[in-house]
């Protein structure tokens, strides 16, 4: 694992050339490339980007463990898909309310019913609730059109101009995730993230220490859920054709993976993660069927190389009761 | 009358469910996370069952224990996988090995076996009883004295043999019971194994009750057995109770709603119980996780 390592100290102390490079390759790309369908890639990896950090900061942050995070984007998706659809509503209203809505249905559905429930019991909790919210979408013909889908939503526009063409829709998604990465590292850096660390590492400490646990966790799922609703917005928006097929439980596991593999509970992981395992398996479109096997593997090659994921985060507390762990901890601090 | 035919064709699904809730309670009770490989081990139990059919067409028995050969090696496999290295890790480690190693197993039968579902040539025929209008077709029968045997086989296993009574005590606590000798790795490995077999068996029945085996057939299945464990909670007679009671309340829901909400039923008691009886109707405490 040298070469993590070495990448690491290179960039380490450099990280502001390291964004600035970075923001302008990101800028440049459109320009340089002029492949559609590799851009269409980098839009869909940029979605992941903002589904995995979403849950990243349930899964990472909050201490709690969901895996039905395709619900809240299905949520997110539909809701943008419907009120564009019958009342014409423009993109830049829908951005914010689908993931209020999806942040909303979660919280009021899911949080305040399931939260105290702990670690397994509520990831299964959150499985139900994701494929529950499928099925219902699948059978409520009236509203969804049921399993043909939802055809034929606009292009969005940006001051009178319609956005049509895919470089134009990279620039846009770029500058949300943009800004949703900002926003969730300055909220983790605040008391509410803070908070949110102290829960994930010890709950009673920290309810002994003043932190209202329960509003903090909803809080948390609010936050989470409600960009998870926003990237299935733009999702609508970009792929034009939503049905309840995207949305089954199946991509809740990858989205799952891709934040496991980058790093659970670092703030990089998310980032990494979907694009490694996207460019993976889109660098072998071309034999379809090997595809999801590739994808498969490289998640499990991962694990076993590092089981942390790749910029795997860092526990800062120690569970007495396990002596191995805290042999290894003290190892670990015994070799620097 | 019609409900009556529904309970019937219920308890038929239920036991089929039953079988594989058990194995996956044992697997559950050994590993303490959800195992989402489950479903493809019974996927390939399925295609074992439907090639060993048609290379022995006359000896149901041989077909069964080629079954549960094939899918007690793919047990050690999955051991070696996504279990073996990451015991001390972080739970969800393991539990996103296995959801690799299920992407990994899915398609690849997919490009293996092909796309198309495969049609399980019809043994037992389409003989039935008719009890006044109730049907009961012998494959029903057929399934419900399989599944009977087998549970009665690993009750046998699990509380007369000195393996049984490893795999019991590690699933109740594992350092305690590498304290008393018990070789915990091994215990490990035999009782995913036996999980694992029971899921391959599990899915032969679901192919001879549905006519057909294809590479997509284990996730739902899987996911049902999930929610019969959760349903009557973790360990042996929760399981099989809560395999039985979802595939009544399945049918009758079907029979109430119509087919679309099938799998709508199964959640909806998965969250309730969640909600109510965090441990299942015969489980214990919250905490104790144990087959």
């Amino acid at each position: 694992m040298s070469i993590f390592n070495y990448l690491k100290n290179q960039i380490r102390g450099k990280s502001h050339l390291t964004l600035g490079f970075l923001l302008v390759t990101l800028l440049l790309f459109p320009l340089l490339v002029k492949s559609q369908f590799i851009i269409r890639v980098v839009i869909n990896i940029l979605i992941y980007i903002m589904l995995a950090s979403s849950m990243n900061i349930i899964n990472g942050f909050g201490g709690m463990f969901s895996i039905g995070h395709a619900g809240y984007y299905c949520v997110g998706a539909y809701t943008a898909a419907i009120l564009s659809t019958r009342f014409g509503w423009s993109f830049w209203i829908l951005l914010p309310l689908s993931g209020a809505m999806a942040g909303i249905v979660s919280m009021l559905l899911l949080g305040f019913p399931a939260l105290r429930l702990r670690g397994l019991y509520f990831a299964m909790v959150t499985l139900g609730f994701s494929e529950v919210i499928r099925l219902i979408v699948l059978n409520w013909i009236t509203l969804t059109r049921g399993p043909m889908g939802i055809p034929g939503i606009p292009f969005p526009t940006f001051f009178g101009n319609s956005i049509r063409y895919n470089w134009q829709f990279y620039y846009i998604i770029l500058g949300i995730v943009v800004l949703m990465l900002f926003i969730i590292q300055r909220v983790l850096n605040s008391r509410i993230g803070r908070a949110w660390i102290s829960i994930r590492e010890d709950e009673t400490a920290a309810s002994a220490m003043g932190v209202e646990v329960f509003r903090y966790k909803l809080m948390n799922l609010f936050f989470a859920t409600f960009w998870a609703g926003v990237a299935g917005c733009i999702y609508a928006f970009f792929a034009r054709y939503i049905s309840a097929d995207s949305f089954t439980l199946d991509e809740g596991f990858s989205i799952l993976a891709m934040v496991i593999v980058g790093g659970q509970g670092s703030f990089i992981g998310p980032i990494l993660g979907p694009f490694l395992l996207l460019t993976l398996t889109e660098i072998f479109r071309g034999i379809a069927q090997y595809r999801l096997i590739i994808f498969g593997a490289a998640i499990l090659i991962v694990m076993h190389l590092r089981p942390g994921g790749i910029a795997g985060g860092r526990m800062h507390s120690i569970k007495l009761s396990n002596i191995q762990e805290i042999k290894q901890k003290l190892s670990v601090r015994q070799d620097k | 009358m019609f409900y009556l035919q529904q309970i019937i064709n219920g308890i038929a699904q239920g036991s089929i469910y039953a079988l594989t809730a058990i194995g996956y309670a044992i697997i559950l009770g050994i590993v303490n996370i959800p195992s989402f490989v489950h479903g493809d081990v019974m996927m390939i139990g399925a295609f074992a069952g439907y090639y060993s059919v048609l290379l022995f067409p006359d000896n149901l028995l041989l077909v069964f224990i080629i079954v549960f050969a094939a899918t007690w090696v793919l047990g050690i496999i999955v051991d070696m996988v996504c279990y073996r290295r990451f015991r001390n890790s972080p739970r969800q480690v393991m539990l996103i090995c296995t959801v690799g190693f299920s992407i990994f197993l899915k398609s690849s039968s997919q490009v293996i076996f092909g796309t198309r579902q495969k049609l399980i040539p019809n043994i037992l025929g389409n003989n039935f009883f008719a009890l006044g209008e109730i049907r009961i077709t012998f494959v029903q029968i057929f399934i419900v004295s399989v599944v009977i045997f087998t549970v009665f086989l690993l009750q046998l296993l699990l509380y007369r043999t000195k393996i049984g009574l490893s795999v019991r005590a590690v699933s109740m606590h594992k350092s305690a019971s590498a304290l008393v000798g018990i070789n915990v790795n091994q215990a490990m490995r035999f009782g995913n194994c036996l999980g694992c077999a029971l899921g391959g068996i599990a899915g032969i029945l679901l192919g001879v009750y549905y006519n057909a085996v294809h590479p997509l057939m284990g996730g739902n299945a899987a996911m049902k057995a999930f929610i019969a464990v959760i349903f009557g909670g973790i360990n042996i007679p929760g399981a099989a109770l809560g395999g039985l009671l979802l595939g009544i309340f399945e049918n009758m829901g079907v029979s109430f709603f119509g087919s679309g909400y099938r799998d709508i039923v199964g959640y909806v008691i998965l969250i309730i119980v969640l909600l109510i009886k965090p441990s299942g109707l015969l489980g214990r405490k919250e905490s104790e996780i144990r087959i």
